[in-house]
C-alpha cells in the first residue's frame, strides 16, 4: 500500500549539504502497525513526513495506492493528507483560537463537509476519545493527555486509512502514553494503517513490526 | 463560505489590540479623504449655487478683465448700452459705473469699490439676491445717499456704519440710507461695496464712464450666441478689435466646476497619502500575523488545507479589517466633514454646509477593501507558500 524506493533527502545549510535519508526503500502493508525507532537524528522524522506527504524527497519515489506522490504538485498532497492521512504530533499542534471541537472539524471544513455534519461527526469523535465533557474547551484548558486525544480525534475526522504518529507519546507521562497506544492499537484493528515513530523502544513494542533507523539508513526490518 | 469568515473572525478577535490600531489606521485615512471631498462638495455648492441663480446674465465690460473701467482702450458709454439693450433675446440690460475710491468715516479713510447704478436697475443686476436688510434701497431722485454691503458696515472700520450715519466719497459726504443683506461664498466682493445712484458716481467719479454692462437674457441657452453678438456689435461701436469681452455666467459656472475638480483631486491626492500609510499598516499587521501562525498555517497545510485555503483566510481577514475601517471611516469622514464646516463657520462667517454623497461613502468602503486586500496579498501569499514541514516545526 505505501512503498518507497531509494528514497534519497538531503537538507542544504548553506554551502552544507546534510543527507537525512540515504537509500531508505520500504513497503507497509495495508493494515499493518509499524513502529519506525532510532535516537535523534536518525531520519526517523523524516522518512515519516515523506510517507505522510508533508515532504517531497530529493530522489526515489514514494507510492501510495500506486501514485508517485513524489511526482504530485502541492495541492494535489494536500488532498491526499485530507483524505487518507491523519497526522499526531508530539507538540499535539491544535491551534489554540479554536475549542476541541472546532479543531476537530478543521480538517472536515477543508474537505468541505457542511457545518452541521462536521460539528456532529467532531462530536462523536470527542466521544469516542472520551473528551465528550470537554468539546467546548481550549487547548489551553485541556490536560497534555486530553489534547492528544483531541488530536487523535482530529486525526480520525476524514476518516483516513493511515493515521501516523510522529512520537505521539513525547510529551504526555508513561501512563497517558499507554493509553494513546491502546487508542492506535483499537484504531489498527478497525483496519487502519498505523505508523508510529518513537525512541522509545517500549512504546514500539506495542506495533508487531518495528523498524530502526540510524544516520538516515533502515537497519533492519 | 460562512465558516471562512467565523474562523477568520476568531483570528482577528485573538489580536483586539493590533486590529483596532490597524482598523484605525485605515478608518483616518478614509475618513480624510471623505471629509475633504464632502466640505468641497459644499464649497462647490455653495459658490456655484450662487451662480446658477445669475445663469441667465451676461457680463459685458471693454478688456479682458471684469471691472477695468479705465482700460486704456476706452470705456463703454451709453450707446453700448443702448445697443446692448436692442439685441435679440436680450431681456433688460443695466450699466454701472465702477471706481476704487477713498471713504471716509469717523477720521478712518479706506479705499473701497464703488458701484454706481440706476436704482431700478439694481433687480436687473443682482436679481432677487441681493436685497436690503436695514433701512430702504436707493431712489431715482435720490442726492448724495448710498447703499452700503454689510462688510463695508461692520468691517471696514473700527466703528460700525448704522443706517442715516454719514460717511466721505471721494470728498462729498453722503447719507447711508441703508444696509444690504450678507451675500458672503462668490458673491462676497458685493460685501464690500458701497452703491450710489449714477448720477452721484459721476459726482465722484469725474466723468461718465460705463465699466460694465449686464445683460439678462430671455433663454439660457441662447447666452452665448448672444454674448458673441454683444462683443461683435461693440467692438464695431469702437471701431477696435477685441474691445469688449461678453462673458456669460453659464461658462464662469464651468469654469469654476474644471476649477473645483482639480481642486477636489489634488485634496484628495493630499488625503491619500494617509490611505498609502494605513496601506502600510495593514501589511505589517498581516505579515506579523503571518508570522506569528507560521505554526498554525504548518498544521492547517499538514490536516489538508490547500493553498488557496490558506490565502483565502489571511486575504479574509485583511479585507474584513480593512472594510470595518472603511466603515468607521465613513462615520469618522462626516463627522470630520461637519465639524470643518462649523470650524469655518465660525472662523470666517461663511456658510459652507458639509455635503456627503452616498456615492462617496460606497467609494471610501470600497477603496478600503481594495487597499486591505491589496496589502493583505503579499503577506498571504508568503502564508499560503509555506512548507508544511517547516511550518509546523517554527516556534
Amino acid at each position: 500500500m505505501i512503498r518507497s524506493e531509494q528514497l534519497n533527502k538531503v537538507y542544504r545549510m548553506g554551502k552544507i549539504e546534510v543527507p537525512a535519508l540515504r537509500d531508505v526503500s520500504l513497503e507497509i502493508e495495508e493494515g499493518e502497525f509499524l513502529a519506525i525507532v532510532g535516537s535523534s537524528g536518525s531520519g526517523k522524522s523524516t522518512l515519516l513526513n515523506m510517507l505522510g506527504c508533508l515532504d517531497k524527497p530529493t530522489s526515489g519515489a514514494v507510492f501510495l495506492d500506486g501514485v508517485n506522490t513524489a511526482s504530485l504538485s502541492e495541492n494535489e498532497l494536500a488532498g491526499i493528507r485530507r483524505e487518507k492521512i491523519g497526522f499526531i504530533f508530539q507538540q499535539f499542534n491544535l491551534i489554540h483560537s479554536l475549542n476541541a471541537l472546532e479543531n476537530v472539524s478543521l480538517p472536515l471544513f477543508f474537505a468541505g463537509v457542511s457545518s452541521d455534519e462536521r460539528l456532529k461527526r467532531a462530536a462523536e469523535l470527542l466521544t469516542k476519545v472520551g473528551l465528550r465533557e470537554r468539546m467546548h474547551h481550549k487547548p489551553s484548558e485541556l490536560s497534555g493527555g486530553q489534547q492528544q486525544r483531541v488530536a487523535i480525534a482530529r486525526a480520525l475526522s476524514n476518516n483516513p486509512a493511515i493515521i501516523i504518529g510522529d512520537e505521539p507519546t513525547g510529551n504526555v507521562d508513561s501512563e497517558t502514553g499507554d493509553a494513546i497506544m491502546g487508542i492506535l492499537e483499537g484504531l489498527n484493528r478497525e483496519g487502519r494503517t498505523v505508523i508510529v515513530v518513537t525512541h522509545d523502544l517500549e512504546i514500539a513494542s506495542h506495533a508487531p513490526r518495528v523498524i530502526r533507523m540510524k544516520d538516515g539508513r533502515l537497519l533492519e526490518q | 463560505m460562512k465558516d471562512i469568515f467565523l474562523l477568520a473572525y476568531r483570528d482577528i478577535k485573538e489580536r483586539k489590540a493590533r486590529t483596532g490600531l490597524t482598523l484605525l489606521g485605515i478608518a483616518v485615512g478614509i475618513a480624510a479623504v471623505i471629509a475633504l471631498m464632502s466640505v468641497g462638495y459644499g464649497f462647490e455648492q455653495s459658490v456655484t449655487g450662487q451662480l446658477v441663480e445669475m445663469a441667465d446674465l451676461i457680463y459685458v465690460f471693454p478688456g479682458k478683465g471684469f471691472g477695468s473701467a479705465h482700460v486704456e482702450l476706452g470705456s463703454l458709454d451709453e450707446r453700448d448700452l443702448k445697443d446692448v439693450g436692442g439685441i435679440g433675446g436680450v431681456k433688460e440690460a443695466a450699466a454701472g459705473a465702477m471706481s476704487m475710491e477713498e471713504v471716509e468715516y469717523r477720521g478712518e479713510k479706506t479705499v473701497v469699490n464703488i458701484l454706481g447704478t440706476d436704482p431700478r436697475d439694481i433687480g436687473v443686476i443682482f436679481g432677487d439676491m441681493v436685497k436690503t436688510e436695514e433701512g430702504r434701497d436707493l431712489r431715482d431722485n435720490d442726492h448724495k445717499t448710498c447703499l452700503i454691503g454689510q462688510g463695508i458696515a461692520n468691517d471696514y472700520f473700527d466703528e460700525e456704519i448704522r443706517v442715516n450715519d454719514r460717511i466721505t466719497i471721494g470728498g462729498s459726504k453722503f447719507r447711508v440710507v441703508g444696509v444690504m443683506e450678507k451675500q458672503g461664498g462668490f458673491n462676497s466682493d458685493l460685501d464690500s461695496t458701497i452703491y450710489v445712484t449714477r448720477r452721484d458716481a459721476k459726482g465722484v467719479l469725474g466723468n461718465d464712464d460705463i465699466a460694465v454692462i449686464w445683460a439678462r437674457v430671455r433663454n439660457i441657452d441662447e447666452a452665448e450666441e448672444i454674448a458673441a453678438e454683444i462683443e461683435e456689435r461693440l467692438d464695431e461701436n469702437h471701431k477696435l478689435d477685441d474691445f469688449t469681452t461678453a462673458m456669460t455666467m453659464g461658462s464662469a459656472i464651468e469654469q469654476l466646476k474644471t476649477i473645483f475638480t482639480l481642486l477636489q483631486a489634488v485634496l484628495v491626492a493630499i488625503a491619500s497619502i494617509s490611505l498609502i500609510v494605513a496601506s502600510i499598516g495593514i501589511m505589517n499587521t498581516m505579515l506579523m500575523s503571518v508570522m506569528e501562525r507560521t505554526h498554525e498555517v504548518g498544521i492547517m497545510k499538514a490536516i489538508g488545507a490547500k493553498n488557496g485555503n490558506v490565502l483565502s483566510l489571511f486575504l479574509l481577514e485583511s479585507g474584513m479589517v480593512s472594510m470595518v475601517g472603511g466603515v468607521c471611516g465613513c462615520v469618522l469622514g462626516v463627522f470630520g466633514a461637519n465639524v470643518i464646516s462649523i470650524g469655518i463657520r465660525a472662523a470666517f462667517g461663511e456658510e459652507i454646509a458639509a455635503i456627503v454623497r452616498p456615492e462617496v461613502l460606497l467609494g471610501g468602503i470600497l477603496v478600503a477593501v481594495i487597499v486591505g486586500v491589496l496589502s493583505g496579498l503579499y503577506p498571504a501569499r508568503k502564508a499560503s507558500k509555506m512548507s508544511p514541514v517547516e511550518a509546523v516545526r517554527y516556534e
